[in-house]
């Protein structure tokens, strides 16, 4: 489980998040929408410490956090706990999508070279990539780059993988390779929370999705009830806006 | 005027000798420099109090002022201080125990070292922010990020202006003469001196030096063309 209590930042004097308090159920998959600039990707930065939070407490698992407390060891604990997946993918662009995906298992997890290996080759399998283990990054396209960053962090088997827009900077014809690939690691029970602006994925996927705006939460629920029957009219009218009109015709 | 060719090849014989003496200058001078210039980079990257001023200070002195002053300073300045600390705490050291090649190896470094800071703090900062925030993503404490993921890029993307600084250092390694260390310029000069042949020496020393130079040009673009592997398809 993870629960976040409180968490506040600021960049200056301008406040990005105004007390931000969330639970995600171990296996749920959370969905954070929310317009630009309302703070969504920040909180998710805040969750493994890439932001340092003004304020608030961090548990995952069984490892607590109190932000005003917290030193070096205590983030690199924290973050041992999660695993992030980039808009710009932000793969290590001198290795190869395999050893991409060793790193964190021999560095961290201090795994042998061979059962490193083994199993990072196991799980580009699974993300489609079995045939481009030797391949470097700027050799890959991006929505392939995005699924060994996938693969690097299902790696880890964090207790909470952390999706920043992962399909933001991607060709639209991209997109749904991506998507396939986290819809099919969801379905597995992997905790899951992700920002993104895809509606269409959220639905399908998300188990609570969270509308975020000006720094705080509007409003949180089952895709049902914040997709289709909106309580707060700030939700309906984003809503309005980023859902494509059907039958669309130029 | 009438330039004696054989004499050139009997210059270049007798100076072949001395080649040594300028690597080891070179070498020593370039790795102590790497290593005093990663530190400075690193102190004024990481806003260190104190180190990351200093650090500052000692790049713009020591870029502001010539190798030659350097050598200078070292040369007269380091046994006076050397003998009066021995003096003071009783280390029965004398400043005249230092051979002059040590002189050289310690002002070339400082010299060294202040370029250097600047080559391998533009390389790190080329390295983007999200390869750092990546490996501490998957949980990297700092330095393992930096010599894991950060290092090795900045590394490949500074080679080309890290050989000019070795090519530098190299050239200016001639500069040892002022402090009666036998270089390559220098053993030209003595060549020459006994029978005044002073243009067709300096011209085998010349043809030395620019041998070596290829030589460090061709070392650095295989070591580019290997560490750079990463990049094929890129825009490099």
């Amino acid at each position: 489980m993870i629960k976040l209590k409180n968490i506040h930042k600021s960049f200056g004097r301008q406040q990005v998040l105004k007390g931000i308090d969330l639970t995600v159920q171990k296996g749920e998959v959370v969905v954070i929408l929310g317009p630009s600039g309302s703070g969504k990707t920040t909180l998710l930065r805040c969750v493994n410490y890439l932001e340092k939070p003004g304020d608030g407490e961090i548990l995952i698992g069984d490892y607590h956090l109190n932000c005003r407390h917290a030193g070096k060891k205590e983030i690199h604990a924290l973050r041992q706990k999660s695993a992030m997946v980039f808009q710009q993918y932000n793969l290590f662009r001198h290795k190869t999508a395999v050893e991409n995906v060793m790193e964190g298992l021999l560095v961290v997890k201090k795994l042998s070279k061979e059962e490193a290996y083994r199993r990072s080759a196991e799980l580009l399998e699974k993300v489609g990539l079995g045939s481009r283990l030797d391949a470097y990054p700027s050799q890959l396209s991006g929505g392939q780059q995005q699924r060994v960053g996938i693969a690097r962090a299902l790696a880890l088997e964090p207790e909470v993988i952390l999706f920043d827009e992962p399909t933001s900077a991607l060709d639209p014809e991209l997109v749904g390779e991506v998507l396939e690939v986290i819809r099919r690691i969801a379905a597995e029970g992997i905790t899951m929370i992700v920002v993104t602006h895809e509606i269409g994925f959220a639905r399908d996927v998300a188990n609570h999705i969270v509308f975020m705006d000006g720094g705080v939460i509007v409003e949180e629920g089952s895709p049902a009830e914040v997709l289709s029957r909106p309580k707060e009219e700030r939700t309906r009218q984003f809503l309005k806006r980023i859902t494509p009109e059907p039958n669309y015709s130029i | 005027m009438k330039i004696d060719l054989t004499f050139i090849w009997t210059a270049f014989l007798q100076i072949l000798p001395a080649i040594p003496t300028t690597l080891v200058i070179t070498l020593v001078s370039v790795l102590a420099g790497f290593v005093i210039g990663l530190l400075a980079a690193l102190a004024r990257i990481y806003k260190v109090p104190v180190l990351g001023q200093a650090a500052s200070a000692y790049v713009t002195f020591i870029r502001g002022t010539p190798m030659l002053t350097h050598l200078l300073l070292i040369y007269f300045g380091l046994p006076v201080l050397l003998d009066a600390l021995s003096a003071q705490f009783g280390w029965g050291f004398k400043s005249a125990s230092i051979p002059m090649i040590g002189f050289a190896f310690i002002s070339f470094s400082i010299t060294a070292g202040a370029y250097m800071s600047e080559v391998i703090r533009s390389g790190l900062l080329a390295v983007d922010r999200g390869q750092l925030e990546a490996a501490y993503s998957v949980g990297m404490t700092t330095p393992q990020a930096l010599r894991r993921i950060i290092f090795p890029q900045a590394l490949s993307v500074s080679i080309p202006n890290l050989s000019n600084s070795v090519i530098g250092m190299l050239h200016g390694s001639t500069l040892a003469f002022t402090v009666s260390v036998v270089d390559i310029n220098a053993k030209a000069q003595i060549v020459a001196s006994t029978n005044w042949k002073f243009f067709e020496a300096y011209i085998a020393a010349a043809l030395i030096f620019w041998g070596l130079t290829l030589l460090i040009e061709r070392l650095t673009a295989v070591i580019e063309k290997r560490m750079n592997l990463y990049n094929r398809g890129g825009i490099v």
